[in-house]
């Protein structure tokens, strides 16, 4: 009985194999929003490209025994069941342009602003293979942003993973910008990727930058929400994989992922489409993977080069600890949380000292910025803490000493109260804390 | 010889129809084009088999035939496992290559009823607060919790000093899911230390699939079961983090189309914890003590797979971001760490007594620091400044100069023996060193001469 039905299928399959007309194209079966199942196609490959006449073009997404599943990257024109499907005999990869440099781009080697494609296109696969554990040298050396609050208490290392996390209008994006901007004459290529932001912001940001002058090595990769939704899924991928043929070269590159919170929302998106089984609040298993195999690709090679990555996540109500918030924290190495409160209170910007953390920590600072900032991090959350207990009481009836206490905390607090686009140097930020120094004499 | 040919790919699960019929769950398989693409079988129907890919699939070919490598993954079964780096199917990633003088299959069965010995002796780790408040026994399994950047580490590497030390025993550590980075950054600190000929490392971190990241688990044990079973040793075995495990099990069960439960965990997660846990375990040749690092997903204490991996566990030591910050290192929290050897038939009456009773002393301390806040220490009573300056001389003796910190500190490091800390312990409580300066408590060894 099993060898009938063997050699049954192995009949068919070759039968099938030996018809040349459909050994590479196939036909289209049923359409979805942004896959398509396709019979025929008998010899793909997982990832090959393929294109739908002229209509359409994706990637072999599933295998089945009957049919292939292509998800779908760009749509020019509406497709039908019974269209023709060729498989092009290659993985799908992505375009890159070296001009690219201060423009703002998408995956797929168009210029946005200009509105057209570049000339001198390269291939850019969308992931490559994570770089060995023994190429990854230490992450020591520091990555300034030109924030006082960051590279003096929470400083940040070429090749660390830093989130920043707060709520909707707390100032996280304005971070990554000062950040961006702040790398001018310092050789390191910026790449900003929005995922899912509207095309006014992306404006915004373009405008900001260039007008800074940091348009020189920077890159705006963007992808909106109104495209189809696998394009928002690759684009970060993508950056990455840019990122990591320039780190190759010995580069060192910032990439600024604004924000993960909306890729896992277009992530469970394709994945409920796809029928993947739900797991916790509806995101797929591989939630954690899919963000951890995108994090990982940020390291210091042993050859030089870097790539450090500031992710942006998006959280509710300050809150943290939900789902994609605590998987996200548990892949960087750091975080800075950015709290509302704050924001409305003035302290700008508004990082929540409590609650942010730098793994490296020290690692990454000179002699002079360690010292200094240790002091400054633990007078710093003395006095929160006090001031916290504290926070109701008449401070003239306080004795001399807490008086003193409060006075000077909160002097070390204003201090560290910076507006957008202000960055100060290390040696500024040492001079603003030269009274704590002294006082410790 | 060809077994058969690949008719499905959907990520990492694969569907070979087969040719032949000796095919059988656990088998490993690669593409006769390209043996980079590698799967292990999981399930077979009489005319094919699911299988489950060790790496990427992307550009894996349908129809391209697939032939038969070896009937499971194998790791080096030998001496030769010191001092080197694998991965998760057991290839040296350190840039040496192995000579292999014997391989073993990484899935094995569980040590049997017969063969668990629950009455091993009591491992001393030489660190006091570890020893007084939960001690180890040899087979032990236990939770180790705690932030980033409180010293995980560094206890990590004092314990396998020690432990080395103490009865020449090796350890395993298992990055499952975890930072690449912390992995190469443990390397070279335990290159450094002069650690690394005394340990092997198994790594699947979290960017390698699933599949990669489950395995990292059980290439571990069966380094840890060499040398229990073959050396006799005290193994200690590191896994950093066992939910990392459990996670990658549920991305392979969704992506087999299996049925899940709650928050996507597959049905039988408590048969796959079991099957790591039991085999780590204490028998008449040898014992493996393990240290589990345990994630806790979404700060939810109550998630099924963090239930369940607890439920495993004999004991815990908890780090405290708070204590770090006092400088008072190891940073462990002494209210969370405990074990199951903190019973009065165990350990003895004596130490029993003391654990309450420091217990009791720093609970009140803790009250006291808040009252002393806002009224000052001279409105305590006389007990209670007793308790107060006890209490702290307390802390500090449970600090200790690590012997792997000696570069950084300038301290020697100090192996203390317990009944040498039962014996200060007691001299506190009991008022012996009430004048002695409670500065000369902090980072020392034993304090009695």
């Amino acid at each position: 009985m099993d060898d009938i039905i063997t050699s049954n299928l192995y009949g068919t399959v070759d039968s099938i194999k030996n018809n040349n007309n459909v050994y590479n194209t196939g036909k289209v079966i049923k359409v979805n929003d942004y896959n398509i199942e396709v019979t025929g196609l008998n010899d793909v490959s997982f990832y090959e490209e393929v294109n739908i006449q002229e209509k359409a073009s994706g990637y072999v997404f599933g295998i089945y025994p009957d049919r292939v599943i292509v998800a779908l990257v760009k749509i020019n024109e509406e497709i039908k069941p019974g269209d023709m499907v060729y498989a092009l005999k290659k993985e799908f990869k992505c375009l890159f342009s070296l001009d690219s440099v201060g423009k703002v781009i998408d995956v797929f080697g168009n210029d946005l602003i200009a509105g057209k494609k570049f000339d001198n296109l390269i291939e850019i696969s969308v992931e490559n293979k994570n770089v060995p554990l023994m190429d990854r040298g230490l992450v020591k050396r520091e990555m300034l942003t030109g924030i006082t609050g960051i590279d003096l208490i929470y400083p940040i290392g070429k090749g660390q993973r830093q989130l920043i996390i707060g709520d909707k209008k707390t100032g996280k994006t304005q971070i990554c910008l000062d950040t961006i901007v702040n790398q001018k004459d310092k050789n390191v290529l910026c790449i900003y990727v929005a995922i899912g932001k509207t095309k006014k912001e992306v404006k915004d940001i373009y405008y900001e930058l260039t007008k800074r002058g940091a348009a020189s090595y920077t890159i705006i990769i963007a992808s909106f929400h109104d495209e189809l939704p696998t394009r928002t899924y690759l684009t970060p991928y993508v950056a990455l994989s840019i990122a990591e043929s320039f780190m190759m070269q010995s580069y060192d590159v910032l990439v600024c992922l604004d924000d993960l919170k909306k890729h896992a929302d277009i992530y469970r998106q394709i994945s409920l489409a796809s029928k993947k089984t739900p797991g916790r609040d509806a995101y797929p298993s591989d939630i954690f993977y899919t963000h951890s195999r995108l994090l990982e690709k940020g390291c210091q090679h042993k050859n030089g080069g870097s790539i450090t990555i500031l992710p942006v996540v998006e959280t509710k109500g300050g809150d943290i600890t939900d789902y994609i918030s605590t998987n996200i924290i548990s892949i960087c190495d750091g975080q800075i949380v950015l709290s509302a409160k704050n924001f409305s209170k003035g302290e700008k910007p508004a990082i929540d000292y409590g609650l942010s953390v730098s793994r490296l920590g020290g690692n990454v600072q000179d002699k002079m910025m360690k010292k200094v900032g240790s002091k400054v991090r633990i007078e710093l959350l003395t006095y929160l803490d006090v001031r916290q207990i504290y926070e109701l009481a008449n401070i003239d009836e306080m004795g001399e000493d807490l008086q003193r206490r409060l006075r000077e905390g909160k002097k070390i607090l204003d201090n560290l109260v910076q507006y957008k686009f202000s960055p100060k140097t290390k040696q500024e930020m040492i001079d603003s804390y030269q009274f704590l120094m002294d006082q410790n004499k | 010889m060809v077994v058969g040919k690949i008719i499905s790919i959907f990520d990492i699960s694969i569907e070979v129809i087969l040719s032949d019929d000796s095919v059988k769950i656990g088998d490993i398989l690669v593409s006769q084009d390209d043996n980079n693409y590698a799967f292990e079988v999981v399930s077979i129907n009489n005319v094919s088999a699911t299988c489950i890919s060790l790496n990427t699939t992307r550009g894996l070919k349908k129809g391209s035939s697939v032939i038969r490598l070896s009937d499971g993954i194998e790791i080096e079964y030998s001496d030769k496992i010191l001092g080197r780096v694998f991965d998760s199917y057991g290839s040296p990633i350190d840039d040496k290559t192995i000579e292999s003088v014997n391989k073993r299959n990484i899935n094995h069965g569980t040590v049997s009823l017969k063969d668990v010995d629950v009455s091993a002796s009591i491992l001393w780790t030489g660190i006091k607060v570890i020893d007084f408040f939960a001690p180890l026994q040899k087979g032990f399994r236990m939770g180790l919790l705690g932030g980033a950047g409180v010293g995980k580490t560094v206890l990590i590497k004092e314990l396998i000093h020690n432990v080395y030390a103490s009865i020449n025993a090796n350890a395993i550590f298992v990055g499952a899911g975890e930072r690449s980075r912390e992995g190469k950054e443990l390397y070279e600190d335990m290159k450094e230390s002069n650690l690394l000929d005394k340990m092997s490392m198994v790594f699947g971190a979290m960017g390698d699939n699933p599949v990669s990241r489950s395995k990292s688990v059980y290439a571990g044990l069966t380094m840890a079961e060499y040398l229990r079973d073959e050396k006799s040793q005290d193994v200690l075995l590191f896994i950093d983090n066992i939910y990392r495990f459990m996670q990658a099990k549920s991305e392979i069960a969704t992506e087999l189309k299996q049925l899940l439960i709650e928050n996507g965990y597959p049905a039988d997660m408590a048969n796959e914890i079991s099957k790591i846990e039991e085999r780590i375990s204490s028998t008449d040749k040898g014992s493996i003590t393990s240290f589990q690092a345990i994630y806790i997903p979404a700060d939810d204490y109550n998630d099924e797979a963090v239930q369940t991996i607890t439920s495993y566990m004999d004991g815990q030591i908890v780090l405290d971001r708070k204590v770090a910050e006092l400088g008072l290192y190891p940073a462990i929290d002494v209210f969370k760490s405990t074990s199951k050897l903190v019973d009065v038939e165990k350990i003895g009456e004596r130490h029993f007594k003391l654990i309450e009773e420091v217990l009791r002393y720093l609970t009140r301390y803790k009250e006291l620091e808040e009252i002393i806040a806002i009224l000052g220490i001279e409105e305590l009573s006389e007990e209670d400044k007793r308790i107060f300056y006890r209490s702290r001389k307390l802390r500090y003796y449970f600090s200790q100069p690590m012997f792997v910190a000696e570069p950084f500190t300038n301290i020697p490091g100090q192996f203390v023996k317990i009944e040498d800390v039962l014996i200060d312990v007691e001299n506190i409580l009991n008022g012996v060193y009430d004048n002695v300066d409670e500065s000369k408590f902090l980072f020392i060894g034993k304090y009695h001469e």
